[in-house]
C-alpha cells in the first residue's frame, strides 16, 4: 500500500516537471532564430512552399496554441517526425524542395529507441567498470581514515576528476588502439568498440563515487552500533560487510540517480569523439542540423528517464533503509 | 564462598598523545561474584566507561590499557587471544550502553539482529531454535506482541522499549555477566525505573551477575547490593550501598551524597507567593498535522498542547515538569511566543500577544526570554562575549556606548569575568556559556525567564551555583521564572507552583508542598514513585509505579487521556475527559475521583 501511494504521489510530481520541462524547450527552440519550415523544404525553395509547409506543419498558428497540438501528440506516443532524417538512416538533408526521398521522414520517436540501447549499453558498462574500481577503494579508504588507502582514494580521485575526458579519449585512442591494438575505437561493429568509450566515461564517475563513499563509510565506522559490534560479539567482517556498507550505500544510490543522469550528458561528448552511435551523438546531429522535433523529442524522453531513474532510485534507498519510508 | 566470576587487578588506562601520558583508569581492583550486582558510580569523567570497556579489552587507541588483570572465569581477559576473546564478549559477558537509539544498524529489523548476534557467538545454535529464544526474552522483557516488533527496526520503537530489546540482546547468550554502562540515563524517570525494576526481576531468574554504572547514586542504589565510588580513575570507597549511603567513610563519597538535594526529608519548600499576573495562559492548543504513512493525503492531528491554563505571577517560580512527548517544549515554544497557538490566548502583562503589532510585539519580547538547554548550540562560535551580550541591545535600538555598559554590567552581575569580554566562547564550560545566556536575557531587563531545560546539562556543582544566580536575580530585579522541566528535584527546591503534564494537557496544578506530600492525580504519585532517592519514597513504586509508555498523541484514548494507565480508572473515565477540577486551596487535578493516595487513605481509616 506504502509503494502504491508513494509512486502515485512521485510519478504526478514526475509528470509536472515533465511539463514543465517540454513547455521550456518548445518555447525555447521557438524564439530562437531559424525558420523550421525553410529548413524542411529547402533553401532554394520559394516563399509560397515555405509558407506553405509552415500552414500544413501548424507553425503559422501562436507558440500556446502549437504546444497545446504537440502535448496531444506526445500522449499519444507521437513525438513527431524528424526534419531532416530520412527513414533510410543517412542524414543529410538536400538543398532541393522537390527531392523525392524527402517525403520518407524517421519517426523521432524510432530514431530515439533506435539508439537508445547502444547508450545504455555505454552507461552500464561505464558504471559497471566506475564502480568496480570505487566501491572497493573507496570503502578501505573509508575504513582507513587519514592512513594510505585513505591518500591513494583521494589521489586517484583528483586524477580522475581533473583528466578532461576529450583529451583523456584522444590519449586513450592513441595508446590502446593505434599503438597497441588491443581495442577498436571508431564507430560501432560489436561490443568491444564499447569498451574504450565507457573507460573514459568511467574515469568521470569514479571520483564521485569515491569521494562520497569514503566520507560516509568513515562516518558510519564512527556510530555507536559499528562501535558496539565488537563487544556485542559480531565479528570484524561481518560487521563491516552485513552494516557499515549497507548503510553507507545510500548516499551513494541517491548520487547515482543523480550521477545517471549526467553520464548522459558526458556521453554526448564520448559518443562524438569515438563517433559511438548512440543518443548522444543523436543529439549533436540533432543540433547541428536544427532538427527542432528530434531536439524535442530527445530532451523530452531524457527527462521522463530522469524521473524514472530518481523514483526508483528513492525506491532501492527505500528499500535498503526503511526508515527513508517516514 | 564460590571464586568470583570477574576479579580485577591492579587494572590502569592511559590516554596517550604524541608524547602526553594521562592516567584514565588508575589502579582499579575489584571483584564480583556469580549472580551479584556490583555498582559503579562517579562523576562525568571519572573513568567509568572507559572502564567498563576495558573489562571486555574495547580499548582503541589514543587509550591504552597500561597494565593489570582482568580475570573473567579463570582466565585473564587482556591476554587472551583473538579466539578466546571472541568465546567471551557478547556471549559470556553481555554489555548495554547508554545510547539504546544508536546500538543496533538502523535499517535492520531487531530481531534478525539478536538472531545474528546470538549465532556469531554460539554457531552451534540453529536459525529457528535462536529465533525462539529471542522471542521468548523479548516477551520476558514486556515487549507487548513481540513476534510482531521483532520485525521492526530500532526506530520504530521509543527509547525505553529499544533498551529492552538491547536487554535482551545482552541476555540472548545466557551471559554471566552483564555490564550495563548507564542505561538509564537517557530515559524518563518512569521509564528508567521500568527498567530497574525489569533488570531486578530478570536476575533473580536468571543468576547473572550485573556491573551497574551510573552517575548518580541514588539511581545505583536501587539495585546494587555493593557499589564502588569512582573518582579520577581510582576506586575511592567500595561498600554496601546501604552503607555507602547512610555512613560515607571518603569525604568525596560525602561530597556526592550532599550534592542530592532532598526531597522529602528535611525541604522547606518554596511557599507560593501574591502578586500581579504577569502571564495568563488561557485554554491554550496546539495541533500540528503529520502525513499519514502510506497515504496520499491523509494527515494525522498530533494534538502536542490542549486546553493548557495557568498563571505565573511577579516574583513566582512556576514548574512545568513531564515526560518526553508530553508537550513541554511544544508549550515552550507558545510560551516564547515563536509559534501561535492555534486556539486560547496568552497574554502578557495584560495584554494579548496575538493582538499586538509587530512593533509592540517586539517592543514586549523584551519582557519574555527564553533559555534554552544546549549551552554549545546556542551560542554562536565566532563572536566575542562582550558583541554576545550586546546583541539583544542592538537589535532593540540601543546605542553602542550604552549597549557596552549595559552589557559590562550584566556580566558582573553573572559572575563572568571582565577579562572574558574580548574572547570568544572557545573552550568555556558549560555553566560559564549559560551565563552568557543569561547575561543575553539579562540586559533586556525582562519580566519573565522561561527555562526550557536550562540547567540539565550542568553537572550537579555548576546546578547549584546558576541556581543561587537565579536566586539572586530574582531578590534585586523581581523576576518571574517558568522552569521546563523533567527534573523534580530541581523542581521541589525552586518552584513555587508546579503543573504536571501528561500528553500535552496539565493534569494537575499545586503548590509545591502539595504536589510533593499530597498529590491528587495517580500520574503525578507515578512521577514520584519513580524518582531515585536515598531516601524512602513516600509512594513506594510495587503500588504506584505505572507499566507501559503513553499512548500516541494520534489517537487519545476516548474520555480521560490517563484512563488507559491509570490503576483505578473506572466507567466514568471513559466518557468524560475531566477537565482541571479546583480542590482546596488554588490547586487542581484533572481527575473524576480525587482519592487520597492509597497508603495515604489506609492510615486516615485506622485513625
Amino acid at each position: 500500500m506504502f509503494v502504491l501511494s508513494f509512486l502515485l504521489r512521485r510519478l504526478l510530481q514526475g509528470a509536472l516537471i515533465i511539463l514543465l520541462v517540454t513547455f521550456i524547450i518548445f518555447t525555447l527552440l521557438r524564439v530562437v532564430p531559424g525558420d523550421p519550415a525553410r529548413l524542411i523544404v529547402g533553401g532554394m525553395a520559394p516563399d509560397e512552399v515555405v509558407a506553405m509547409k509552415a500552414k500544413e506543419l501548424g507553425l503559422d498558428r501562436p507558440i500556446p496554441m502549437q504546444f497545446v497540438s504537440y502535448l496531444g501528440d506526445i500522449v499519444t506516443g507521437d513525438l513527431g517526425t524528424s526534419f531532416v532524417r530520412p527513414k533510410s538512416g543517412a542524414s543529410l538533408g538536400g538543398a532541393s524542395f522537390d527531392d523525392a526521398t524527402r517525403e520518407e521522414r524517421a519517426k523521432v520517436l524510432d530514431l530515439i529507441l533506435g539508439t537508445l540501447p547502444m547508450t545504455l549499453q555505454l552507461a552500464a558498462v561505464a558504471l559497471a567498470l566506475a564502480l568496480l574500481v570505487a566501491v572497493p577503494l573507496g570503502t578501505l579508504g573509508g575504513l582507513y581514515p587519514g592512513r594510505w588507502p585513505d591518500k591513494l582514494a583521494l589521489a586517484i580521485g583528483s586524477i580522475c576528476v581533473s583528466t578532461p575526458n576529450f583529451w583523456l579519449g584522444i590519449v586513450l585512442t592513441l595508446l590502446l588502439s593505434v599503438k597497441l591494438k588491443l581495442l577498436p575505437a571508431i564507430g560501432y561493429r560489436g561490443f568491444s568498440y564499447t569498451i574504450l568509450p565507457a573507460i573514459v566515461l568511467a574515469v568521470e564517475i569514479v571520483p564521485f563515487i569515491l569521494r562520497t563513499l569514503t566520507v560516509s563509510v568513515a562516518q558510519v565506522m564512527r556510530e555507536d552500533f559499528i562501535q558496539l559490534a565488537p563487544i556485542r560479539g559480531l565479528s570484524r567482517s561481518r560487521t563491516i560487510l552485513h552494516h557499515a556498507l549497507g548503510n553507507s550505500a545510500i548516499p551513494l544510490i541517491n548520487l547515482l540517480g543523480v550521477q545517471l543522469g549526467m553520464l548522459l550528458g558526458g556521453v554526448l561528448v564520448i559518443e562524438f569523439i569515438f563517433d559511438y552511435p548512440g543518443l548522444g551523438l543523436l543529439t549533436i546531429n540533432a543540433v547541428l542540423q536544427r532538427d527542432f522535433p528530434l531536439i524535442q523529442g530527445i530532451a523530452i524522453f531524457i527527462s521522463v528517464m530522469f524521473v524514472m531513474i530518481n523514483v526508483l532510485v528513492d525506491l532501492i534507498a527505500m528499500t535498503i533503509d526503511p526508515r527513508l519510508e517516514y | 564462598m564460590t571464586d568470583p566470576i570477574l576479579a580485577v587487578s591492579n587494572l590502569s588506562v592511559d590516554l596517550k598523545r604524541e608524547d602526553r601520558k594521562r592516567r584514565i583508569v588508575d589502579n582499579v581492583s575489584f571483584s564480583l561474584a556469580r549472580g551479584e550486582v556490583l555498582g559503579l558510580v562517579g562523576e562525568a569523567g571519572s573513568g567509568k566507561s572507559v572502564l567498563a570497556r576495558a573489562l571486555v579489552r574495547a580499548i582503541a587507541p589514543p587509550l591504552d590499557i597500561a597494565g593489570g588483570k582482568v580475570v573473567f572465569e579463570g582466565r585473564d581477559i587482556l591476554t587472551l587471544n583473538p579466539r578466546g576473546l571472541a568465546s567471551v564478549r557478547g556471549n559470556r559477558i553481555g554489555f548495554i550502553g547508554a545510547n539504546p537509539m544508536g546500538s543496533l544498524d538502523p535499517r535492520l529489523p531487531i530481531g534478525n539482529q539478536i538472531v545474528e548476534k546470538l549465532r556469531c557467538v554460539q554457531p552451534g545454535i540453529g536459525r529457528t531454535e535462536a529465533r525462539e529464544k529471542v522471542l521468548d526474552l523479548l516477551g520476558r522483557v514486556r515487549i507487548p506482541s513481540p513476534s510482531a516488533r521483532f520485525h521492526e527496526a530500532p526506530f520504530q520503537f521509543s527509547g525505553g522499549m529499544m533498551q529492552r530489546v538491547m536487554i535482551v540482546d545482552a541476555l540472548a547468550s545466557d551471559p554471566s555477566l552483564v555490564i550495563a554502562d548507564n542505561i538509564t540515563q537517557p530515559l524518563d524517570v518512569t521509564v528508567a525505573a521500568q527498567i530497574i525494576r525489569l533488570i531486578d526481576n530478570l536476575r533473580q531468574s536468571l543468576d547473572t551477575a550485573f556491573l551497574f554504572i551510573s552517575s548518580s547514586l541514588p539511581v545505583v542504589a536501587q539495585i546494587a547490593e555493593r557499589t564502588l565510588v569512582m573518582q579520577r580513575g581510582r576506586i575511592v570507597e567500595e561498600g554496601r550501598t546501604a552503607d555507602l549511603a547512610t555512613n560515607p567513610q571518603q569525604t568525596y563519597t560525602q561530597t556526592l551524597l550532599s550534592r542530592i538535594p532532598p526531597i522529602w526529608r528535611d525541604v522547606t519548600a518554596p511557599v507560593a507567593t501574591t502578586g500581579e499576573p504577569v502571564l495568563t495562559v488561557d485554554n491554550v492548543l496546539r495541533t500540528y498535522l503529520v502525513r499519514r504513512r502510506g497515504s496520499f493525503n491523509a494527515y494525522n492531528e498530533v494534538k502536542a498542547v490542549r486546553d493548557v491554563s495557568f498563571t505565573v505571577k511577579a516574583g513566582e517560580n512556576f514548574g512545568i515538569v513531564g515526560e518526553s512527548g508530553c508537550g513541554k517544549s511544544t508549550l515552550t515554544r507558545l510560551l516564547a511566543w515563536l509559534e501561535q497557538p492555534d486556539g486560547g490566548r496568552i497574554a502578557f502583562l495584560g495584554k494579548d500577544l496575538s493582538h499586538l503589532s509587530a512593533r509592540s510585539l517586539t517592543e514586549m519580547r523584551k519582557s519574555f526570554q527564553l533559555l534554552l538547554q544546549d549551552p554549545y548550540g546556542s551560542l554562536p562560535a565566532g563572536m566575542p562575549l562582550r558583541r554576545m551580550i550586546e546583541e539583544p541591545l542592538l537589535i532593540h535600538g540601543i546605542d553602542r556606548t550604552e549597549a557596552a555598559r549595559r552589557a559590562q554590567e550584566a556580566m558582573a552581575e553573572v559572575g563572568l569575568d571582565a577579562e572574558l569580554a574580548e574572547r570568544l566562547p572557545v573552550g568555556l564550560s558549560a555553566g560559564q556559556r549559560q551565563r552568557i545566556n543569561i547575561a543575553r536575557a539579562l540586559v533586556l531587563k525582562p519580566r519573565l525567564l522561561i527555562l526550557d531545560e536550562t540547567l540539565s546539562a550542568l553537572d550537579q556543582v555548576e546546578q547549584a551555583e546558576l541556581l543561587d544566580l537565579f536566586t539572586r536575580l530574582q531578590a534585586t530585579h523581581g523576576f518571574s521564572y517558568v522552569f521546563i522541566s523533567h527534573d523534580l528535584a530541581l523542581v521541589r527546591r525552586m518552584c513555587h507552583r508546579i503543573a504536571v503534564m501528561y500528553l500535552g494537557r496539565i493534569v494537575e496544578l499545586a503548590d509545591n508542598t502539595t504536589l510533593f506530600e499530597h498529590p491528587h492525580h495517580p500520574y503525578t504519585r507515578a512521577l514520584l514513585s519513580a524518582m531515585p532517592t536515598l531516601e524512602d519514597n513516600r509512594f513506594p513504586r510495587p503500588r504506584y509505579l505505572l507499566d507501559g509508555e503513553p499512548p500516541s498523541p494520534i489517537d487519545l484514548p476516548l474520555g480521560c487521556s490517563f484512563r488507559s494507565r491509570c490503576p483505578r480508572a473506572e466507567r466514568d473515565c471513559e466518557k468524560t475527559d475531566p477537565p482541571l477540577l479546583s480542590l482546596a486551596g488554588d490547586n487542581y487535578a484533572a481527575c473524576l475521583h480525587r482519592h487520597m493516595a492509597p497508603h495515604e487513605e489506609e492510615v486516615a481509616n485506622v485513625e
